[in-house]
C-alpha cells in the first residue's frame, strides 16, 4: 500500500452510537464513492483519538483516518489493483 | 486434588495475517505474510494459504520467497492489532471477569462460574467466536479442558476455526500418543533431555517414575510428572490480579548494525526515554539497570548496576547505561540495544529538595505534559530530533492495560 498524509474532503455519516461511515471523499479533484468498508480501529496520538477506515471504492482501497481533535480527514494509503 | 474448573484457550488464527486479509479483501484466500516497516525485518506471521508453502514465521524475506514465490509481504501496523486484540479481549470479558491474557492473540478464560448465566462452555465458546467473528470477520481456535494446560493443548488440536473439549474422563486417553512438544512449557531443550530418557508422548512422560525426574530436574520434575498426567492447578489470573511488574524495558533492533559511539549513545538516550516515560506514566521507579547488546553475529549479553536511589528520570537512566557501556570493551559491530530499569518501587510524587535534582524533575514532568497531549517525542531531547522513534514492536509481553501496555508505532 502506497502511504500518503493528504488531508481530504469527505461526506461521512454521523450515527447514534459513535458510529461513524465514510460514504464519499475527493482525493486530487477526483470524486470516489465507498462501495465497502472493510475494517476499522482506532488509535490515540498524545490525548487525540483517531478512527481509521480501510474502504475500497470497488476498484481500488483506501486508508482514511479521522482526527476526532481537529475534525480533519486525512488520506493514509492507497492500493490500486 | 484439582477442584471441578472449566477453562476456555482461545487462540486468534494467524491473528495478523487474518486482520490485514479483512483490511483488503484483495487478500483473502492468498498467500500472505506480514513484516515489520524496518530495514531489517523477518516474517512476524503468514496466512495459512503462506503456510501450506512452508512459510514460517522467522522467516526473512528472501527464505520465504523460495518456498513461496507468489506470497504477497504486507507491513504490519501494530495499532490495528492492539486495537483489535483489546476489543475481543473486552467480548471476552462479558462471559467472565476471569480472562488471563497470555499474549496479543490467546487468553485463558475460566468460565466455572459463568455457566448458570450463558449455559455449557461450548455454548459460551460458540457465542464469543460468532461475535468476534461479526465484528472482525476473524477466526479463532478455541479449547475447553478442566485446566490450563489441556485448555491450550485443546485449541491446538484444531485450527483454524477450531472447538476442541478434553472432558475429564478422557484426558488420559487424549494424552496417551500426544508428543510431549506439543505440551506448554516442553521447550525444545526440555524435549531434547526427555528423549534421552526415551519419553516421547504424554503417557510416556505419566506412567515415568516421577523420583528419577525429580532427580534429573529438580522441582521441575514433579511438575513434568503432572503435565503428563495432565494436570495443572494454575489459576487463571486476570491482569487487575497479576503479580506486580518487575521490570520495564525497550529494546530495538537497529536498522544497521553500528559500531560509532555518537551513534550507539543517541539510541540509549532515544531508549532510556521510552523506560522513563513508561515507568513515570505507571509511577514506577527503578534501582537497577540493565543494558543488553546483541553484536552482528547474535551473540547477546547483559550487564546490570544497582544505583543508591530509584529513579525514573530518563536522564540518570541515560547516564547510568552510559556508565555500563564505558565498562565494555565492544568486539564486533551492534545489531541489537536493550534498556531495562527493574527492582522497581512504587513511585509516589515527592519533589526532590535538591535544585538540580529539582529542575530535572520539573523539566521530565514538562516535557511529559506536552507529550501527552501531542504524541510521544512530540518534545524530545535535541539529539533525537529528526530520528524514527518509539516500539515498533508488539512485545510478547504486551498486555491491554497497565504497564506493560506499550504503546506501538
Amino acid at each position: 500500500m502506497q502511504r500518503f498524509t493528504e488531508k481530504i474532503r469527505v461526506a461521512a455519516i454521523f450515527a447514534p452510537g459513535c458510529q461513524v461511515r465514510p460514504v464519499w471523499f475527493e482525493w486530487r479533484s477526483k470524486k470516489y464513492a465507498i462501495t465497502e468498508a472493510s475494517y476499522f480501529w482506532k488509535d490515540y496520538y498524545g490525548d487525540a483519538s483517531r478512527l481509521h477506515f480501510a474502504v475500497s471504492d470497488g476498484s481500488n482501497m483506501f486508508e482514511l483516518m479521522f482526527d476526532t481533535s481537529d475534525q480533519n480527514w486525512t488520506l493514509e494509503g492507497v492500493e490500486e489493483s | 486434588m484439582e477442584s471441578e474448573r472449566i477453562i476456555l484457550h482461545i487462540d486468534m488464527n494467524a491473528f495478523f495475517a487474518s486482520v490485514e486479509q479483512q483490511s483488503n479483501p484483495e487478500l483473502r484466500g492468498k498467500p500472505i505474510a506480514v513484516i515489520g516497516a524496518a530495514k531489517r525485518t523477518i516474517i512476524t506471521t503468514c496466512s495459512y494459504e503462506a503456510r501450506a508453502f512452508g512459510v514460517k514465521t522467522g522467516m526473512n524475506s528472501w527464505q520465504a520467497r523460495q518456498v513461496c514465490p507468489d506470497l504477497i509481504f504486507v507491513v504490519g501496523n501494530n495499532r490495528k492489532y492492539t486495537y483489535t486484540s483489546t476489543q475481543i479481549i473486552m467480548i471476552m470479558r462479558e462471559y467472565t471477569p476471569l480472562v488471563e491474557v497470555f499474549s496479543i492473540d490467546e487468553a485463558f478464560l475460566d468460565v466455572t462460574g459463568s455457566l448458570s448465566l450463558f449455559g455449557s462452555a461450548e455454548r459460551i465458546s460458540h457465542l464469543i467466536k460468532a461475535r468476534i467473528k461479526e465484528q472482525f470477520g476473524l477466526t479463532c481456535s478455541v479449547g475447553i479442558a478442566p485446566n490450563k494446560l489441556l485448555a491450550k493443548l485443546a485449541s491446538d488440536m484444531q485450527k483454524p476455526d477450531g472447538l476442541t473439549i478434553i472432558a475429564k474422563d478422557r484426558i488420559a486417553q487424549v494424552l496417551e500418543r500426544v508428543p510431549i512438544q506439543d505440551l506448554c512449557g516442553i521447550g525444545a531443550k526440555m524435549h531434547q533431555q526427555l528423549s534421552k530418557f526415551g519419553i516421547k508422548t504424554c503417557g510416556e512422560l505419566g506412567r515415568f517414575p516421577v523420583e528419577v525426574l525429580k532427580r534429573n530436574f529438580g522441582i521441575t520434575g514433579e511438575r513434568l510428572h503432572y503435565m503428563g498426567l495432565g494436570i495443572d492447578d494454575s489459576p487463571v489470573v486476570p491482569d487487575e490480579e497479576a503479580e506486580e511488574v518487575k521490570s520495564v524495558g525497550h529494546s530495538t533492533t537497529l536498522d544497521k548494525d553500528i559500531t560509532e559511539r555518537q551513534d550507539i549513545l543517541r539510541y540509549l538516550l532515544q531508549l532510556s526515554e521510552m523506560v522513563g516515560r513508561r515507568a513515570r506514566k505507571y509511577k514506577v521507579a527503578g534501582r537497577t539497570l540493565t543494558l543488553t547488546v546483541r553484536y552482528a553475529d547474535f551473540t547477546t549479553f547483559s550487564r546490570q548496576q544497582s544505583g543508591s536511589c530509584h529513579t525514573n528520570n530518563s536522564e540518570d537512566i541515560y547516564k547510568a547505561a552510559v556508565q555500563i557501556l564505558q565498562g565494555i570493551e565492544l568486539t564486533q559491530p551492534i545489531r541489537l540495544l536493550g534498556v531495562k530499569i527493574s527492582s522497581l518501587s512504587s513511585h509516589t510524587e515527592q519533589l526532590p529538595l535538591f535544585p538540580a535534582e529539582l529542575k530535572k524533575a520539573l523539566i521530565a514532568g514538562a516535557m511529559d505534559e506536552v507529550n501527552n497531549r501531542f504524541g510521544d517525542f512530540a518534545v524530545t531531547f535535541g539529539s533525537l530530533l529528526g530520528r524514527d522513534s518509539g516500539s515498533k514492536v508488539i512485545s510478547p509481553a504486551w498486555r491491554p492495560e497497565g504497564v506493560r501496555n506499550v504503546d506501538v508505532e
